[in-house]
């Protein structure tokens, strides 16, 4: 009976599972003297040919339907290397606003004084009239259209 | 006889190599021909799972989209198919539970077994799908079978998965995933022993 019990568990094996030929050999031997063994081997083999002989029948119009969502999906995602990209773009045009407006704001200064303008009024209107539009093309570069669409 | 095999597990790596540089891309050429690969399993695999069709093709949309949205995530290093089963998989348990809680007001075990117990009303996905008298003596068994059960065989003796293949789907040892499918063959099997020993 340990026998049986130790056999049925290789029958079991050998339909999962990957078994060497020799312990399908050993399986073959052992059920041309054993017809509890043989009965087994003839249930599983059934059992799983029924589990076989379920047939789905998919839509007609499903993988098309699928494509299409897809396609809407991939519309609003955009590349990696893009959206990469932009962000790179955004990052050197931020840095340039900023260090462009520094330089101006310096040179602002020191040309202010041999051409007799108020410093206190030449810098902020240097900030306001470089830097805001630097940054604003900066954004402008996040907003672009169609792939080079913003990221927000 | 060593070079066939060889050759083989090169074309199938270079393919997953293939299909994980597509998923990157959002190659939509790879994802259209992924789908006509895949679709018809999955929805098949999710109508097991879930037990309703309509659910079923929902779900297999939402696992398509998910699969565009993350295919970076995906190293091509196993196959394709246990990934996106097991994509699958996550998106019908977490839609089943809220599904459920939303019905039930008593909180329910939060074990995924629990939550993929297919409804015990309604037609039953088994019986429509049975094309002969032994699937359809096995229909009734599958339906009120324990879930990990019917999913371990149902991955292995319809969608012809590996062990390791189905380990890596429901996330579990190969060991479970065996044991699973014994236990599972051993109920289904009493189906036939008690219709032989009725019927004489």
């Amino acid at each position: 009976m340990e026998g049986d019990k130790r056999f049925r568990e290789l029958i079991d094996w050998s339909f999962a599972e990957e078994i060497s030929e020799g312990e399908r050999q050993l399986i073959r031997d052992h059920i041309r003297d054993c017809d509890g063994c043989k009965r087994y081997v003839e249930l599983t083999a059934r059992t799983i040919r029924g589990l076989r002989e379920f047939t789905f029948v998919s839509g007609p119009d499903s993988n098309a339907q699928v494509r299409e969502i897809l396609a809407h999906h991939t519309g609003a995602l955009r590349p990696r290397k893009v959206q990469f990209r932009i962000l790179a773009a955004f990052a050197v045009a931020l840095l340039m606003s900023f260090l462009g407006s520094a330089l101006v704001y310096q040179v602002a200064k020191l040309l202010a004084v041999p051409m007799h303008f108020d410093i206190s009024q030449v810098q902020p209107g240097v900030l306001i009239f470089w830097l805001l539009p630097s940054l604003c093309s900066a954004l402008c570069l996040l907003a672009a259209p169609g792939e080079n669409r913003g990221i927000a | 006889m060593s070079a066939l095999p060889m050759t083989l597990n090169t074309t199938a790596e270079s393919e997953t190599a293939k299909i994980a540089r597509g998923l990157r891309e959002r190659d939509m050429q790879l994802l259209a021909d992924l789908v006509e690969r895949c679709q018809h399993r999955l929805v098949r695999y999710l109508l097991y799972l879930t037990g309703t069709r309509e659910y079923a093709e929902d779900l297999a949309q939402e696992t398509w989209i998910r699969v565009l949205q993350r295919g970076s995530q995906y190293n091509g290093r196993q196959q394709f198919d246990p990934w996106l089963f097991a994509i699958a998989r996550n998106l019908a348990i977490d839609y089943l539970r809220k599904k459920r809680k939303a019905v039930q007001t008593a909180s329910l075990p939060d074990d995924h077994d629990a939550v993929l117990l297919l409804p015990s009303s309604g037609p039953s996905p088994f019986e429509a799908a049975a094309r002969s008298q032994d699937a359809m003596c096995l229909a009734g068994r599958l339906q009120i079978l324990a879930p990990l059960y019917r999913e371990a065989l149902l991955l292995r003796f319809q969608e012809d998965m590996s062990l390791l293949e189905i380990a890596q789907v429901v996330r579990a040892p190969v060991t479970t995933v065996s044991s699973r499918i014994y236990r599972g063959l051993a109920i289904l099997r009493s189906a036939f022993e008690e219709g032989d020993s009725h019927g004489g």
